[in-house]
C-alpha cells in the first residue's frame, strides 16, 4: 500500500517562501489547511513520490508549467457583477469627467482592471460605460483586463457566467448583454470583443512594463494577499502604469495610504480613490 | 467613439531608451533628467545586487520622492549589507522625509538589520539611537525586548531612554520589571520617566 502524501512543517516553510518570491503572495500560517490541500491535489496529480520530488519538478521544471498550474490553483477567484458599484458610478459620474476635462487629444481612454477573475470587473465596466456614461459617443475606450491565472484569463475570455455571478444585475441589463446558455449566462460578442485580457504578474517589473497609459486603474482585493513590501513595489509599478492625474481604485477594506505616499487621495461623492499627481510623469 | 479593442503597448515618443539594460546602463539611467527614467533604473537595478552602493549614493542626493520611494524599495529587497548600511546612513540626514522611509525600510529587514542594531544603539549621535528605537518599534525579531532593556539600562540621554520605555510599554514581558525599576532610580527626577516607566510596569503587571 503507498504511503499517503504529507506536507510537514518545514515543507510548508520552504514552498511558502519560494511562492512568494515567484508571485510575491504570502501565505499566512492560517492558510495552511488551504496550501496543503491544493499541493496534496497536485502532487496526486503529477503523481509525486513526496513533497522533495514535487517541489523539485517546480523548481527546476524547465517549462514551468506546473508552476503556473500551481499558481492557477492557489489564486482566488470568487466576484460578480456590479461588485463595490460606487467605484463604478465614481467612474463615470467624476473620475472621467475630470481626465476629459485635462485631455488635449482625441487619444483613447484607457481602463485597466487586475486581477481580471473570470472577467466579472472588466466585462461590468464595458456595461457601466455604454448605459451610463453619456460622454462615450465622444471618445474612446480600452480596457485591458489581467490576471496571473491562465486558466482564469482563458474563462474571461469565453465569457459564460452562473446565475450567482449575475443576480445583481438588472434583468435589463441581462437582457441586453448576455444571452443564455443552458443554466449559464454569456456575455455577447461584441463585449468580449471589447476587452483586452492579458496575463501579468504585478510584481514582475518586466511584465509590468507592457502594461501602460493607463487612466484608471481598477485594483479591487488584491494587494490584501501580499505582504508589505510586495504591496509597496506593486503601487510602485501602477504609478508608473498610470498617465498623470490617473486614479487608482482598491477594494473597499484597503488603503493606499498605508501602502505609498505616492498618491493623492481624492473623495469624490461616490468613492474615496487615489490619484497620480496631475504634472508629474 | 465606442469600446475599442486595446493594443498592449501603445506607440509614444517618449517610451524611447536612451540607455542599455545591462547594469553599465542603468546606472547611467540612474542620473538621468527624467524622473521617469530614473524610477524604472532603480526598480531595474533589483536584478543586480552587487548596484546597492551606487543606490545607495543616489538615495542621498535624489531629490524626486517618486525616486526615492523605489530606491528604498529596491535597496530593501536586495537587503544586502550594504544596502541596510545605506540605509543607516539615511537616519543621518536632514531630510526628514528620507529619514522616515529609511526606518520603514529598515523595520522590513529584521534579519539583516539584527547583526547592526548593537552598533546603532550605541551610535555616539543621540538621535541615531532614537531611530533606532523608532526601528525596533515593528521590528520583527526575538530580540527587541533584550535591545530595549539594555537602552534603559545603559543609555544616558533622558530622550533615548524615554522611547524605549514607551516601547517597552507595548514589547515588555516581567524581563524588563527590573530594568525599568533601576530606570526609575537612575532619572528620579524627571517626571516623563516615572510616568512612563509606571505605565509599563502596569501594563506588564496585567499581561
Amino acid at each position: 500500500m503507498a504511503t499517503p502524501l504529507t506536507i510537514n512543517d518545514e515543507d510548508f516553510l520552504k514552498f511558502r517562501e519560494f511562492f512568494y518570491r515567484k508571485t510575491g503572495i504570502l501565505f499566512e500560517d492560517s492558510k495552511r489547511y488551504f496550501v496543503d490541500k491544493r499541493l496534496l491535489e497536485r502532487m496526486a496529480v503529477t503523481a509525486s513520490e513526496n513533497f522533495r520530488s514535487y517541489f523539485t519538478m517546480l523548481r527546476f521544471q524547465a517549462s514551468g508549467e506546473e508552476l503556473q498550474t500551481l499558481i492557477n490553483t492557489m489564486t482566488v477567484n470568487e466576484t460578480y457583477f456590479f461588485r463595490e458599484e460606487y467605484q463604478f458610478q465614481c467612474l463615470v459620474n467624476s473620475m472621467l469627467t475630470e481626465i476629459i476635462a485635462h485631455r488635449t487629444t482625441t487619444t483613447p481612454i484607457r481602463i485597466w482592471s487586475v486581477p481580471s477573475s473570470s472577467g466579472e470587473e472588466p466585462y461590468g465596466i464595458a456595461i457601466y460605460l455604454l448605459e451610463y456614461w453619456s460622454q462615450l459617443s465622444d471618445w474612446d475606450v480600452e480596457i485591458i483586463s489581467s490576471d496571473i491565472d491562465t486558466s482564469i484569463l482563458n474563462r474571461a475570455r469565453q465569457g459564460h457566467y452562473s446565475p450567482r455571478a449575475v443576480q445583481y444585475l438588472p434583468a435589463t441589463l441581462l437582457n441586453k448583454y448576455f444571452h443564455r446558455d443552458g443554466e449559464y449566462f454569456q456575455i455577447n460578442k461584441e463585449l468580449r470583443d471589447a476587452v483586452e485580457f492579458t496575463r501579468v504578474n504585478v510584481t514582475d517589473a518586466a511584465e509590468m512594463r507592457l502594461h501602460r497609459y493607463f487612466d484608471v486603474i481598477f485594483c479591487r482585493n488584491l494587494l490584501i494577499y501580499f505582504d508589505d513590501l510586495s504591496r509597496k513595489q506593486t503601487a510602485e509599478s501602477f504609478y508608473d502604469a498610470l498617465n498623470p492625474g490617473g486614479f487608482i481604485c482598491l477594494g473597499h477594506s484597503e488603503s493606499m495610504s498605508r501602502i505609498s505616499a505616492l498618491f493623492r487621495v481624492r473623495k469624490f461623492p461616490e468613492a474615496i480613490v487615489y490619484q497620480k499627481p496631475w504634472g508629474v510623469k | 467613439m465606442a469600446l475599442t479593442k486595446a493594443a498592449l503597448q501603445p506607440t509614444t515618443t517618449d517610451d524611447e531608451r536612451q540607455h542599455s539594460r545591462d547594469q553599465a546602463g542603468l546606472l547611467l539611467a540612474l542620473a538621468d533628467p527624467s524622473s521617469l527614467v530614473r524610477r524604472w533604473a532603480a526598480r531595474d537595478l533589483l536584478a543586480y545586487p552587487n548596484a546597492s552602493a551606487a543606490l545607495v549614493e543616489r538615495l542621498l542626493i535624489e531629490t524626486e520622492p517618486s525616486v526615492i520611494e523605489v530606491i528604498l524599495t529596491t535597496l530593501t529587497r536586495i537587503g544586502d549589507e550594504c544596502a541596510v548600511v545605506g540605509l543607516i546612513r539615511c537616519l543621518r540626514t536632514e531630510n526628514a522625509m528620507l529619514r522616515n522611509a529609511a526606518i520603514e525600510a529598515m523595520k522590513l529587514l529584521p534579519d539583516e538589520v539584527a547583526p547592526l542594531m548593537g552598533r546603532l544603539l550605541n551610535d555616539a549621535d543621540p538621535d541615531v539611537r532614537i531611530f533606532a528605537v523608532d526601528v525596533l518599534e515593528s521590528l520583527r525579531h526575538p530580540q527587541v525586548e533584550s535591545w530595549l532593556i539594555r537602552v534603559i539600562t545603559e543609555d544616558a540621554h533622558l530622550n533615548v531612554c524615554g522611547a524605549a520605555v514607551d516601547l517597552l510599554g507595548e514589547v515588555g514581558s516581567e524581563c524588563a520589571r527590573p530594568a525599568l525599576l533601576a530606570l526609575k532610580q537612575r532619572f528620579i527626577d524627571e517626571p516623563y520617566i516615572q510616568f512612563a516607566a509606571d505605565l509599563a510596569l502596569t501594563r506588564i503587571a496585567a499581561g
